[in-house]
C-alpha cells in the first residue's frame, strides 16, 4: 500500500481547527478547498488539548463519508475514550434500542413491553411483499404503473423515509403529491394507492414491534428527543459536534441539530456549496444552510487544492455554460480548460468508444506509471452490460479493476448460488427441485478440482428426480475415469452428507449450512476450505439468514422460515443488498456510477466519464410513486409541478454534478462519446448539449 | 513485521493469540470468515449469547435511571428472570455510585499500537478508587486461578490505569485504586481482583512481550491443546477435524462471552443506507 500523502494546512484552515472549545462554527466552501481536513485536524487538535474523547460525537449522512475521519483516529495513540461517530440512523437505532421502555408505548406500538426489531433493508422488502404485495393484488393497486414489484416497492419505502426525514407526517404524502400533480387523475389514484399501501405498511410495523428506518427515526426524532431523559443522556454524553456534509443530511437532522449547537460546548458544521447530491434521499442542502444562522462563527474556505489550473478553468467554463457562474474564482492566465480534458473524434457506435477508453487507461498506466487507484470510470448510470463491457476488456490489458456498487448481490456470487442449490437438493419437501445445470455449477464449486465438464457428467448420469445417487451407479468405466475416483469419492461424501442430515432435519436454514460448511465444505478438497472470497460469502448469506429467521420468526413462529427465506433470495428481495466495500482492492481502477463516486467525496487524477451524450446525466429516474422535490421543505404546498420546474430541476442537478465530478479531480477528463449508445440510439443528453456549447463558444472566442 | 501501525489489539484479540496463534492470524490479520459452528447445539449456543447480550442491554438500561418497573417485563423469561432478580438483589453491590459509566471503551497505546478495552461499567469515585464490573452469564462459575490468568483480567485493569485519566477529574487512577469484579449472574457470586504497582508493571512487561512475539513471527504455530479446535470454527482449515464439540463440554473447559472484538468493528462500517 503507498504510504499516504501528508496533508500540510493553510493558516486559514489552522484558524478555524484552532477554535476555542465553547465556540460553534459554520464551515463552508466547495468540493476541494479542505474542509473534511479541518474536521480530522480539529480532532487531532481536541486530543492535543486533552478534550474528552467520548465527548465528541462525528455525525455523517452515511457511514462511508467518516472513512477520513476513522483514519485519523486510528492514528490516535494517546490514551482516552473512544470518539463516538454516527449518522442519524445509527443514532436513532441506538437511541430506540437504550430508551425503548419509556417510549413504546406513547409511539403507538402494540407490544411496549417486547423487544423492538429492527429492519433491515432487506426485511422491510420481504414484509413489503408479504405485506402490501397480497393487499395490491387484490384491490388491483398501481394497474396504470408498469414497473416491477420490487421498484413499486422499493418507491413506497422511499415515501416512508422521505416523510420521516423531511418531518412531513406520513399519512400526508399522498395529498402532497396529488395537490402538486396537473396531469391527468390516472396519476392521482397511483398517489392515493401509493398512500394505502404506507399506511399499511405502517399498522403492519406497529402491531408487530418492527422498526423499518422510517420508524426509527420518526420515534427518536418525535418521541426520545423532546423526551427529558434521553435528551439529557445525548447532551451530556456529546459536548462537542463535528457534524460533515451537512448539506447531504436531511431537515430533521438539521432540526435536531438546530436544537443542539446551543447547548453543546463547540461544533463544527461543515457545508459543501454546491452539492447536495443525496435529495432523492431526502438531502436538503438549504435547509442545511439555515444551521449557520445557530453557530456564533462562520468561515469560508475558497482556495482549491484538488484541481490543476486547467482543471479550475474547464470548471469555470462548465459552470458559465450551465448558467452559474462562478463567482470569485481566479483562473489563471497561461490556463487552458481544454487542456484538462480530452474529447475523442467522431466514434459511431459504443463498443468502439469502450475500446477507446480502455486503451486510453491501458495507456495512462503502462506509459504514463499512472497509478490504476488514481483512475476513475463514471457512467450516469453503471449497466450490468457496460461494467461487464469495461471490466472484460480491462483484463485483457492486464488492468485490475473493481465495480462500486453501494452493495454487492450476494445472491449472484457462485459460492451463495452454490449454497442455495445444495439447501434444495437436501430439502425435497419444498418441491424447489433445481435444474441440472445448477446442480452441476454447485458440485462445481463445492468440490475441488471438478471442472464444468467433469461435474455435467456426474449430473447428466447420478441426479435423477431431484436425488443424487451414488458414484457407483456410473456403469461406464470410462466415464468414471473421466471424473476420477479421487473426485467421485468427494461427491459420494457430499451426498452421503446430504443423506445423513435428511434422517434428522434442521428447520433453521443457517444452522443447516453452519454444519454443510464447518463439516464438509471447509474440508480440504472442497471448494470452500482456502477460498475466502467463497467462506465470505458463505458467511454473509448465513448471516443473512440468521438474522431472517430470527426477526420473521419471532412475528411468525409458525413460517416455513427456511423455504420462504430461499423463495425470496430467488426473487431478489432477499440477499440482494450486501454491503462489503471494505474489503475492497483499492489499487484498482474504479467503475463507478456518478453518484455513488460524488458521495465516496474523495478526489483521482484522472477520471473517464462514459456516455456523455445520455440524457441519464440529467433526467431523473421514473419515479411515478414518489418526488424528491415535493416530498421537501422547499416546496411550497398546493403549488404544481410543470415543465419548467423539471427543467429547471434537471439543469440544476447536472451543474451540481459537473462540477462535484470537476472538483474531484485532479489532472484531466476524458470524455467517452459514441454517436449511438449503449441502446443504439443517437446520443444528444443535456451533458453533451453543455459540453458542444462550450466548445463553439472558445472557438468562438480563439477565432 | 506483522502488524499496520493502526492495528488495535483487546482482550479476545490477545486472548486468542496466547490460545493459538494461527486463530490470531486468521482472524485479526488475515481478517478470514469461517462460518463453521462453534458448538454442536447451535440453538442453545445461540440463545445463550442473546440472553447475554439482553441481560447486559437491561443493565445498562438500568444504570441510565430507567425506571426498574419498566424493565422487569424485559426479563420475564429463564434464565433472563433470574439474573435479573440477582442484578437487582447485589448486582451492584459496594459499588460506587459516585460516578457509574455502563458500556464505556478506553484506548491504551501499547508500544506502536492500541490497545483497546470494553468495559460493561466503570464505576469511580474521583480520587478514591475505580471498579470495573464485568457481568458473566456462564453456567458454570470458573475457578479463580483461572480467571486471574484470563487476558481480560489483565488487560482490563491495565487499561484503566492507563487511560482512565479522563474520569478521574484529569488525574491517573492508581492501579492500587482498582478492582475488577466479575460478578456471575447465575451464581450471584462475585470474584474479585485488586490491582497494584506491581501487578501493572508485570502486566505491561507480559503484554509487550505479546505484541513483540506476535510482530517477529513468521508462522503462526496451532494452538498446542487442541480441545480448543472442538470450538473454533477454523478447525477444518487447520485439519484439527470436522465436528463442533458439545456445548457442555465448552463450558466446563472454557466461558461463553460476547464478542469483544470492537477493533474488528471500527474497520467493518457497514450499514445500509436507505
Amino acid at each position: 500500500m503507498p504510504a499516504k500523502k501528508s496533508i500540510r494546512v493553510t493558516k486559514a484552515q489552522q484558524q478555524i481547527v484552532k477554535t476555542p472549545f465553547d465556540q460553534t462554527v459554520f464551515l463552508e466552501g466547495a468540493a476541494g478547498t479542505g474542509k473534511t481536513t479541518v474536521g480530522t485536524r480539529r480532532i487531532r487538535y481536541m486530543f492535543e488539548e486533552k478534550v474528552a474523547p467520548d465527548s465528541i460525537l462525528i455525525l455523517v449522512p452515511q457511514k462511508a463519508l467518516a472513512l477520513p475521519y476513522y483514519d485519523e483516529l486510528k492514528r490516535k495513540k494517546t490514551a482516552g475514550s473512544q470518539v463516538g461517530v454516527m449518522t442519524i440512523g445509527s443514532l436513532s437505532q441506538q437511541m430506540v434500542d437504550l430508551f425503548w421502555p419509556l417510549v413504546a408505548e406513547e409511539a403507538g406500538f402494540k407490544h411496549p413491553m417486547k423487544r423492538p426489531h429492527f429492519l433491515s433493508l432487506e426485511l422491510v422488502q420481504y414484509y413489503m411483499h408479504k405485506i402490501i404485495g397480497p393487499e395490491i393484488d387484490r384491490n388491483g393497486y398501481f394497474n396504470s404503473v408498469t414497473i416491477n414489484r420490487n421498484r413499486l416497492f422499493s418507491q413506497i419505502v422511499d415515501n416512508l423515509n422521505k416523510a420521516s426525514v423531511v418531518g412531513i407526517p406520513y399519512q400526508e404524502v399522498g395529498e402532497r403529491l396529488k395537490s402538486a400533480w396537473q396531469g391527468d387523475e390516472t396519476q392521482k389514484h397511483v398517489y392515493d394507492d401509493a398512500q394505502r399501501c404506507m399506511t399499511r405498511f405502517r399498522e403492519f410495523c406497529l402491531e408487530n414491534n418492527l422498526l423499518d428506518f422510517s420508524l426509527q427515526v420518526h420515534v427518536f426524532i418525535d418521541y426520545l428527543w423532546p423526551m427529558e431523559a434521553p435528551r439529557h443522556y445525548l447532551l451530556n454524553k456529546f459536548r462537542h459536534l463535528i457534524v460533515d456534509n451537512s448539506e447531504e443530511d436531511n431537515p430533521v437532522t438539521h432540526a435536531m441539530l438546530g436544537d443542539w449547537l446551543p447547548q453543546c460546548d463547540s461544533a463544527l458544521i461543515i457545508y459543501d456549496t454546491d452539492a447536495g447530491y443525496r435529495r432523492f434521499l431526502g438531502a436538503d442542502a438549504d435547509d442545511a444552510y439555515r444551521l449557520k444562522a445557530h453557530c456564533d462563527t462562520h468561515a469560508m474556505l475558497d482556495r482549491h487544492f484538488t484541481m490543476s489550473d486547467d482543471m479550475t478553468a474547464f470548471a469555470v467554463e462548465m459552470a458559465e455554460t450551465l448558467h452559474h457562474p462562478l463567482e470569485g474564482v481566479k483562473v489563471k492566465r497561461k490556463a487552458d480548460a481544454l487542456a484538462a480534458i480530452e474529447f475523442p473524434e467522431s466514434i459511431r457506435y459504443h463498443p468502439q468508444m469502450v475500446d477507446a477508453v480502455v486503451e486510453r487507461i491501458a495507456a495512462l498506466i503502462y506509459d504514463e506509471g499512472v497509478p490504476t487507484s488514481e483512475i476513475v470510470v463514471i457512467a450516469p448510470f453503471m449497466s450490468d452490460a457496460l461494467r461487464f463491457a469495461l471490466m472484460t476488456r480491462l483484463e485483457a490489458y492486464d488492468v485490475p479493476a473493481r465495480s462500486h456498487r453501494p452493495s454487492r448481490a450476494l445472491r449472484e456470487e457462485p459460492a451463495a448460488l452454490a449454497l442455495m442449490t445444495l439447501a434444495k437438493l437436501a430439502h425435497p419437501a419444498w418441491q424447489m427441485r433445481p435444474t441440472t445445470f445448477d446442480v452441476a455449477h454447485a458440485l462445481t464449486t463445492a468440490i475441488s478440482d471438478l471442472d464444468m465438464v467433469r461435474a455435467r457428467l456426474l449430473v447428466d448420469v447420478l441426479y435423477k428426480k431431484g436425488q443424487l445417487a451414488a458414484f457407483d451407479n456410473i456403469r461406464n468405466a470410462e466415464i468414471q475415469q473421466r471424473i476420477t475416483f479421487e473426485l467421485g469419492e468427494r461427491y459420494d461424501m457430499l451426498r452421503q452428507w446430504i443423506d445423513e442430515y435428511q434422517q434428522e432435519m434442521s428447520p433453521q436454514l443457517d444452522f443447516f449450512w453452519s454444519r454443510l460448511f464447518g463439516e464438509l465444505l471447509s474440508r480440504n478438497g472442497y471448494g470452500f476450505h482456502d477460498d475466502f472470497d467463497a467462506t465470505r460469502t458463505a458467511a454473509n448469506l448465513i448471516d443473512s439468514a440468521r438474522h431472517f429467521r430470527q426477526i420473521i420468526g419471532s412475528i411468525d413462529p409458525d413460517a416455513p422460515l427456511a423455504k420462504d427465506y430461499v423463495e425470496m433470495v430467488q426473487r431478489g428481495i432477499l440477499a440482494d443488498a450486501y454491503l462489503d466495500w471494505q474489503l475492497e482492492d483499492t489499487e484498482s481502477v474504479l467503475l463507478t456510477p456518478a453518484y455513488t463516486f460524488l458521495m465516496s467525496n474523495r478526489a483521482v487524477d484522472y477520471q473517464f466519464w462514459i456516455n456523455v451524450g445520455s440524457p441519464g446525466w440529467a433526467t431523473r429516474l421514473y419515479q411515478p410513486l414518489t418526488h424528491p422535490y415535493i416530498l421537501s421543505l422547499q416546496w411550497e404546498q398546493g403549488r404544481k409541478w410543470g415543465d419548467e420546474d423539471e427543467l429547471a430541476a434537471n439543469q440544476d442537478a447536472l451543474y451540481r454534478l459537473v462540477l462535484g465530478l470537476i472538483r474531484r479531480c485532479r489532472e484531466r477528463i476524458y470524455l467517452g462519446f459514441s454517436e449511438l449508445g449503449e441502446q443504439g440510439y443517437e446520443q444528444r443528453g443535456e451533458l453533451l448539449m453543455a459540453i458542444q456549447g462550450m466548445l463553439r463558444r472558445r472557438a468562438l472566442e480563439e477565432a | 513485521m506483522n502488524l499496520l501501525g493502526d492495528f488495535t489489539f483487546s482482550q479476545s484479540s490477545l486472548q486468542d493469540d496466547v490460545d493459538c496463534p494461527r486463530r490470531f492470524e486468521l482472524r485479526y490479520l488475515k481478517r478470514v470468515r469461517y462460518p463453521a459452528p462453534e458448538t454442536q447445539d447451535m440453538l442453545e449456543f445461540e440463545q445463550l449469547m442473546q440472553h447475554g447480550a439482553d441481560f447486559h442491554r437491561l443493565i445498562h438500561q438500568y444504570i441510565l435511571g430507567i425506571p426498574t418497573e419498566l424493565l422487569t417485563p424485559f426479563a420475564d423469561e429463564a434464565p433472563l428472570n433470574l439474573w435479573w432478580r440477582h442484578f437487582l438483589a447485589d448486582g451492584l453491590r459496594d459499588v460506587p455510585d459516585e460516578k457509574r459509566l455502563p458500556e464505556m471503551t478506553l484506548i491504551a497505546p501499547l508500544g506502536d499500537y492500541r490497545l483497546l478495552a470494553k468495559y460493561d461499567l466503570l464505576a469511580i469515585t474521583p480520587g478514591e478508587r475505580a471498579v470495573i464490573m464485568d457481568w458473566k452469564t456462564s453456567r458454570n462459575l470458573p475457578k479463580r486461578e483461572w480467571l486471574a490468568a484470563k487476558l481480560q483480567t489483565r488487560v482490563y485493569r491495565y487499561v484503566l490505569a492507563l487511560a482512565g485519566d479522563e474520569l478521574n477529574d484529569g488525574a491517573a487512577i492508581p492501579p492500587d485504586a482498582i478492582e475488577m469484579r466479575y460478578w456471575y449472574a447465575e451464581h450471584n457470586r462475585v470474584i474479585s481482583f485488586p490491582y497494584s504497582e506491581a501487578q501493572f508493571a508485570e502486566d505491561e512487561r507480559y503484554l509487550l512481550s505479546l505484541i513483540a512475539e506476535i510482530e517477529e513471527r513468521d508462522i503462526f504455530p496451532l494452538t498446542t491443546d487442541d480441545r480448543r479446535c472442538r470450538f473454533c470454527t477454523y478447525r477444518t482449515l487447520c485439519g484439527r477435524g470436522n465436528e463442533a464439540g458439545l456445548l457442555d463440554e465448552y463450558e466446563t473447559d472454557f466461558e461463553i462471552t460476547l464478542a469483544d472484538d470492537f477493533d474488528i468493528d471500527l474497520d467493518q462500517i457497514a450499514e445500509i443506507e436507505f
